[in-house]
């Protein structure tokens, strides 16, 4: 398990991260969301010790992180960024060498990469020689080739088309099964909110809310209701008492209830008004808990 | 700040790193091309050496209508072949002939028939040694004739004519290897500032590299700044030590091929020289080139912060020449101590005999002292300035806390 305690950082007058705490427990994969400019690069960089922290500490499994702990995290920086003129095989060779495998497996870890990842033939290929895509794969290889104990990503999706996205998934998955804690950041919430087990949302460099998906969508004061009612007289869901419309869509409408209300007085509401065809409780979406932290 | 490769690990990374310097470099088509190139042109030059005569060689030009002007040309011919110089005659028919000689330069000189007697004719400036040979011939001839026609018997007149010349004793012995020395010293103070600047500015091009294209955050997430410095110093470094080698052995055994050099054992001290003074020089100089990389983000904007280093070297190149012709001028003897300048005007001060082995030796001492130290300050400045985009001031990067060394580093031992 990974666990950020209480990491301050500030670069001159600027706070980028203040007292964040957070943990990535085995086999879980973690969402790290947050508007621009939260700390979400610093907090990565200071995982992987390529920052240090003003205050705090990262811990790996119970214990401080030392160089040789690091050695086997496996990295995707923000800033993409591999030797444009070294052969691809080299590149995850060193890679793989200088994370801690020896001269016999650093190889084959490296061809097994590329393998999964679907660029073994442009392997003796110089990376710039590459279209994007496949150095897209090739730096998620560099993360990988050392097999790490834990993977750490600052947006390995952007760029990615949806194919992309399905195969990056899978492979996240596949080493989230095998144990290992992913930490990944990224805008695409919806996507998030689809593949990761828990989410850490961080803003002004301030954890605002953390925990597993279900966690965060029942854990706010705001009760909905969605209803869809056919033949209803229009301006129908202005009369519901105790509840107020917050979205309208053709056929229906969403509702906020006020504090005492029970769902119950919607549904009676719209029978009175139609013909009730839909009728359920909505948890708030992660980009909906975002839109009201972050505002918030 | 602890030092590099005191861990098992940081070993292991500096070998890993200097290995790919090494390695992808040696690799590098462009390095093989230039590298070529430039030992066919080393070996050019030694064997078109060989085919220059020693000693000096001149045309001089001699007006055939005058007698007296013919035999001057015949006398400047034999006299200077006693002393060395190669005279070619080359006979005129007139003045005009001669200018025309003269300025196309198929001549260096002319004597022609003036007013007042034979004239020597230049284009410009007058090539001393010729003018002065013939000078001492023309007037040993034009007395002889002058002796002769108030009735002199020749056998007097040769007699008084016929001085030995002033004694030469010496001081010190000449060394006969003098002018060869002074060339293998030009030659290895041109290498060495070569080597210097060129595989330093490599130091400087590989850390930008790193940066621009951002590889550096994924290796810094792997191992400490110091050890990716050293390792691409050593590696660089090794990669200078074994092209001067090569260069130096082609060199050695194509001049003792087409019998250039004779010494075999004074030419080989002289190349070890080199090979010792060029890694001394670029571990002091290889340090404040990968600085002037790390402050920049762009291969254009190295040169700005790579001048300062350039004037340097070049500053201490001037000297170093200047010390082939006077090693012993205080300012070269003050150049062949100071850090900067030590590498490349010691070699050719011990060559040349100049600089006794305890006075290398102590250099040397100074040299690599301040290296250590320089090591210690371009680390520092290399660490914080490494990570950050833009151009980036010396002042703010010294002053901030280092960026990862600490946090990579060995906390827990």
């Amino acid at each position: 398990m990974l666990e950020l305690v209480d990491v301050s950082r500030r670069f001159r007058d600027v706070v980028a991260l203040d007292g964040v705490s957070f943990s990535a427990p085995q086999g879980q994969m973690v969402g790290f969301v947050g508007p621009n400019g939260a700390g979400k690069t610093t907090a990565m960089r200071i995982v992987l010790g390529v920052l240090e922290a003003d205050r705090g500490e990262v811990r790996w499994r119970g214990r401080p992180v030392d160089a040789e702990a690091r050695r086997r995290f496996g990295y995707m920086p923000e800033e993409r960024g591999l030797y444009p003129k070294m052969r691809v095989l080299d590149q995850l060779v060193y890679l793989g060498r200088l994370h801690g495998l020896d001269a016999t497996e650093a190889p084959a870890a490296a061809r097994r990469c590329v393998e999964v990842l679907g660029v073994p033939d442009r392997v003796r290929e110089p990376v710039q020689q590459l279209s994007l895509g496949n150095q897209q794969r090739v730096q998620l290889a560099a993360a990988l080739v050392h097999g790490p104990d834990l993977l750490v990503l600052d947006e390995p999706f952007s760029g990615l088309d949806p194919v992309g996205v399905d195969v990056l998934t899978g492979v996240l998955r596949e080493q989230v099964e095998a144990g290992v804690p992913v930490v990944f950041s990224s805008h695409q919430l919806e996507l998030v909110e689809r593949i990761c087990d828990s989410v850490v949302l961080i803003a002004h460099g301030r954890v605002v809310a953390s925990g597993s998906i279900e966690e965060l969508r029942s854990r706010g004061d705001r009760r909905l209701v969605r209803v869809e009612c056919a033949d209803a007289a229009p301006g129908w869901e202005e009369m519901v008492a105790g509840a107020r419309v917050i979205e309208r869509f053709t056929g229906g409408a969403v509702f906020e209830l006020d504090g005492g209300t029970p769902p119950d007085a919607v549904l009676d509401a719209a029978r009175g008004a139609g013909t009730v065809t839909a009728f359920s409780v909505v948890r708030p979406s992660l980009t909906e808990i975002f839109r009201e932290v972050v505002a918030g | 700040m602890s030092a590099t490769g005191t861990t098992r690990g940081g070993r292991r990374a500096v070998r890993l790193v200097s290995r790919r310097e090494f390695v992808e470099r040696i690799r590098d088509r462009g390095f093989q091309i230039s590298t070529s190139i430039t030992l066919l042109i080393l070996v050019g030059l030694i064997v078109a050496s060989s085919f220059t005569k020693p000693g000096a060689t001149y045309a001089l030009g001699t007006q055939a209508s005058s007698d007296v002007i013919r035999s001057i040309g015949n006398e400047v011919s034999s006299a200077g072949d006693a002393q060395g110089v190669h005279v070619g005659i080359s006979s005129v028919d007139s003045q005009a002939e001669a200018e025309r000689l003269l300025r196309d330069g198929t001549i260096d000189a002319a004597i022609v028939e003036g007013e007042h007697g034979p004239v020597i004719l230049v284009q410009s400036s007058p090539p001393d040694q010729l003018v002065g040979l013939v000078q001492v011939v023309a007037r040993t001839a034009l007395a002889r004739d002058a002796l002769a026609n108030e009735g002199v018997a020749p056998k007097h007149l040769e007699a008084a004519l016929d001085q030995r010349p002033l004694a030469v004793r010496s001081l010190e012995p000449p060394d006969p290897h003098a002018k060869s020395n002074s060339a293998v010293a030009f030659v290895g103070v041109l290498l060495l500032y070569g080597q210097l600047f060129g595989y330093g500015f490599w130091v400087a091009t590989g850390v930008v590299e790193e940066k621009s294209s951002r590889v550096v955050e994924l290796l810094l997430s792997a191992i400490r700044p110091s050890e990716l410095l050293t390792g691409k110093i050593v590696g660089i470094g090794l990669l200078g030590l074994l092209q001067l080698t090569l260069m130096a052995t082609i060199a050695l055994f194509v001049s003792n091929a087409v019998g250039l050099l004779t010494f075999p054992a004074g030419a080989l001290g002289a190349a070890g020289l080199v090979i010792v003074w060029f890694a001394i020089g670029f571990a002091f100089y290889s340090t404040l080139f990968a600085v002037a990389g790390s402050l920049v983000s762009r291969q254009e904007d190295l040169q700005n912060t790579m001048t300062p280093i350039s004037l340097v070297i070049l500053a201490s190149f001037f000297v170093s020449i200047g010390a082939l012709s006077s090693p012993d001028a205080p300012l070269v003897k003050l150049a062949s101590f100071l850090p900067p300048s030590a590498p490349l005007a010691m070699p050719p001060r011990l060559i040349l005999g100049s600089a006794t082995p305890a006075q290398a030796v102590l250099s040397a001492a100074i040299s690599i002292a301040s290296t250590v130290g320089m090591i210690r300050i371009a680390s520092r400045i290399y660490a914080s300035a490494i990570l950050r985009t833009g151009r980036v001031g010396l002042r703010e990067v010294w002053r901030s806390r280092r960026t990862t060394d600490q946090a990579t580093g060995v906390r827990s031992t």
